[in-house]
């Protein structure tokens, strides 16, 4: 590896060997495991979210639907049919992933604002479900009466019910995979091509790039990733109520983005670490916490448009 | 040349911006490091003081703070300080409440856990706690089946259930105002499960059910359920809502004149609410779980003396007492146990009695065994107006002292099979 490859991957490494650690270290300055978890899992979310939003420029305002869709799946599948984490988060990321694909061709004409209200009235329709079918879903007390189940993996079982840290890796796992797929794509031609597409949608379509057909694929794999992201949430809280796929959680994930830069691949992870930790102490200091939390926002929208990913960038160029 | 100094400069800036950053962490620092030598006992606050319950959450404050003054005065909990660490875990956000209680257990590792007024983030933090076996009470979440179907042996509740409420009301109902109920009942939890109690304890005293509707927390125009309810043409209107929903809904029903047509009731009510409402639209029949008027009993003129204190001069409210109730059990289960470990603590509170001095009731309370749910007295009366020369916080006029062995029904009735820890 000559020295320019390694400047390019040393964030990469720097941000691994961080997130490989985080128990240790984030226990050690005084947090706690469970929070380095919410990070990552909210990170995943906004991350995925991003795919649509910062690399095919459609911006989506119903993700928390196929959130909570993941979550609902996993935590339904334990409660009611076998009590299996891994079967949990697999069916969970697909019934979010299929509904995703179901609704995509009815959307994906829509640009701009339009496209952001549609997703929201679909996300809503999701909403009203969980939060009036109580018998299946729990209604607004949400989906109770089940836990995470150790996984058997023939040889040991591990138990990631009373071992924050092991269900930590077992998280991180699965938001390694869903990142490095996520990059292996964006490096593809596919991701040129849809990179392309946010640049200069007309110029895309004149080069006969079937414009609807990707973006529809994007908006898959987008939603596919927020809901594993929601499943991994359902299980670290043990609980599911429809909160999750309120439209206000959506708008969390878009926070989230913008705040750590949509354009940067890891921007929206340390938006969401922003947010997450922002939220988790500020709410312990003071109960006015919200109108706090929102004036960060302002500022961060009215200074560093681009977020504080991109700020660096920028500052790194000059 | 000068492309050099520009640099310079620029990283002398940054430099100082740094050292200002690491400054201001210090000082607003997250996360604090103590020693662990000499630490207190401490008890987590898992309640809201945000949205829709912050009333009622920052009085059982209140309640919780003159407790654990009284404990740390008369020697803390086993010899240590008690403190009280305060977490907001807003007012219907079942994900932020969980958190909160894992980062109390988890991070600040309480000796007990308390909370929340909510009976869906109750339940939700109750398993949290029972995860990880903390000692949990319940000071003002009502649902049945936290101890009922739901219940566990290290979560122990300080209220009432919805349908202990339900079932003390509904003789006073049937006898002095009719037999057929409309109910407007809000979409959660403590609501359904309220209803059901109510008509449950209705269809055995021959009344029915007329119709109803659902309305979603945070509701605050109750125009079009309240002509739903003219309607039906009930003898009585059941209005199951609580904190600002129920000042909501009591103000419009006063506005469109439905006092004078019909009876108007409801199981819970809660002093807060009422002082929220105009004098006029403080009427109907109601149960409150405790009141500060109750004439010769002892302690009571010192509580409502020292609630003064903290309150800016208001009276101590139902839920004032269940926090105040809810801090004492933390201390007596400890006191009770000789040790903080959770189980030998739920083991003792089983079938405890409260002190007088802090049950605050003519018939006391006690923690039903192999149930944790407490069997306090029920007040039911009526809402009325201020008395002239009187309190101007005295809105409540009790009719009848219920005994809660009366209202709370069998333990078999109750669906609680709780399961020891080996």
């Amino acid at each position: 590896m000559n020295s320019a490859d390694f400047r390019k991957q040393a964030p990469n490494i720097v941000i691994w060997l961080l997130l490989l650690a985080m128990p240790f270290w984030l226990v050690g300055v005084g947090g706690y495991v469970e929070l380095g978890t919410r990070v990552v899992v909210l990170g995943l979310a906004a991350m995925s979210l991003n795919f649509l939003l910062g690399y095919t420029g459609v911006l989506s305002f119903g993700h928390a639907a196929y959130f909570g869709l993941g979550a609902y799946g996993a935590g339904m599948i334990i409660r009611y049919v076998v009590p299996n984490t891994g079967l949990g988060i697999l069916v969970g990321t697909l019934v979010g992933t299929l509904a995703a694909a179901i609704i995509g061709p009815l959307i994906i004409r829509l640009r701009g604002v339009y496209f952001a209200m549609v997703t929201i009235a679909f996300g809503q329709v999701f909403y009203f479900i969980a939060f009036r079918w109580n018998s299946v879903t729990g209604g607004d007390d949400g989906l109770i009466g089940w836990t995470r189940q150790p996984i058997d993996l023939g040889f040991t079982r591990i138990d990631i019910l009373h071992n924050p840290t092991a269900f930590y890796y077992l998280v991180l796992i699965c938001f390694a995979l869903a990142v490095g797929i996520m990059a292996w794509l964006l490096r593809s031609p596919f991701g040129r091509t849809l990179i392309a597409i946010r640049e200069n949608e007309r110029r895309a379509r004149f080069l006969g790039i079937p414009v609807d057909r990707h973006i529809w694929i994007s908006w898959v794999i987008s939603c596919c990733f927020v809901s594993l992201a929601g499943a991994l949430y359902a299980l670290l809280n043990n609980f599911v109520d429809p909160r999750a796929l309120y439209w206000t959680q959506s708008g969390d994930f878009v926070i989230m983005a913008v705040l750590g830069g949509m354009r940067s691949f890891w921007g929206p992870l340390l938006g969401a670490a922003i947010f997450v930790i922002l939220q988790d102490y500020l709410s312990s200091q003071t109960e006015n916490w919200m109108s706090f939390l929102g004036l960060f926002f302002v500022l961060v929208v009215l200074f560093f448009p681009r977020g504080i990913l991109g700020l660096m960038r920028r500052k790194a160029v000059t | 040349m000068s492309n050099e100094r520009v640099n310079i400069a620029v990283q002398r800036r940054t430099v100082l911006k740094a050292g200002l950053a690491i400054g201001a962490m210090q000082v607003t620092s997250p996360f604090v490091v103590k020693s662990l030598a000499d630490e207190p006992v401490k008890i987590g606050l898992d309640n809201p003081l945000t949205g829709t319950y912050a009333a009622l959450g920052k009085n059982e404050l209140i309640g919780c703070q003159l407790a654990l003054d009284q404990i740390n005065a008369k020697g803390g909990i086993l010899g240590r300080k008690a403190d009280l660490l305060v977490e907001d875990s807003t007012s219907g956000d079942a994900g932020t409440a969980v958190e909160k209680a894992r980062k109390l257990i988890d991070r600040d590792k309480v000796d007990f856990l308390v909370g929340n007024i909510n009976s869906a983030l109750a339940a939700a933090i109750a398993n949290v706690s029972y995860e990880k076996s903390v000692f949990h009470v319940v000071p003002g979440g009502h649902t049945d089946p936290i101890t009922g179907a739901n219940c566990h042996w290290n979560v122990f509740r300080v209220c009432n259930t919805t349908q202990m409420e339900a079932n003390a009301v509904a003789g006073t109902l049937i006898k002095t105002a009719g037999k057929k109920w409309y109910y407007i009942t809000p979409d959660y939890a403590f609501g359904h499960t309220l209803q059901a109690g109510l008509e449950k304890a209705c269809t055995a005293l021959g009344g029915a059910k007329v119709g109803g509707d659902l309305t979603p927390l945070g509701t605050t125009d109750f125009s079009s359920y309240l002509i739903k309810a003219q309607a039906a043409n009930p003898d009585v209107i059941i209005f199951l809502v609580a904190g600002d929903d129920a000042v909501n809904a009591l103000k419009q029903a006063v506005q469109f004149g439905l006092d004078k047509k019909y009876h108007l009731a409801g199981a819970q009510q809660e002093l807060e609410v009422l002082l929220g409402l105009p004098p006029e639209a403080r009427i109907g029949t109601w149960v409150f779980e405790w009141y500060w008027k109750q004439p010769n009993l002892p302690h009571l003129a010192e509580f409502v003396a020292d609630i003064r204190k903290r309150s800016g001069g208001h009276v101590p409210t139902a839920r004032t007492w269940f926090g105040y109730a809810a801090i004492w059990t933390c201390q007596l289960a400890a006191a009770q146990a000789k040790s903080l470990d959770p189980l030998k603590m739920a083991k003792a509170m089983q079938g405890f009695k409260l002190p007088p001095e802090v049950s605050l009731m003519p018939d006391g309370a006690f923690y039903r065994a192999a149930q944790n749910q407490l069997i306090p007295d029920l007040y039911v009366g009526n809402a009325q107006q201020a008395p002239k020369g009187g309190d101007r916080e005295d809105l409540f006029n009790v009719t009848e002292i219920v005994k809660g062995q009366t209202a709370a029904g069998t333990l078999e009735d109750t669906g609680c099979k709780m399961t020891w820890p080996s």
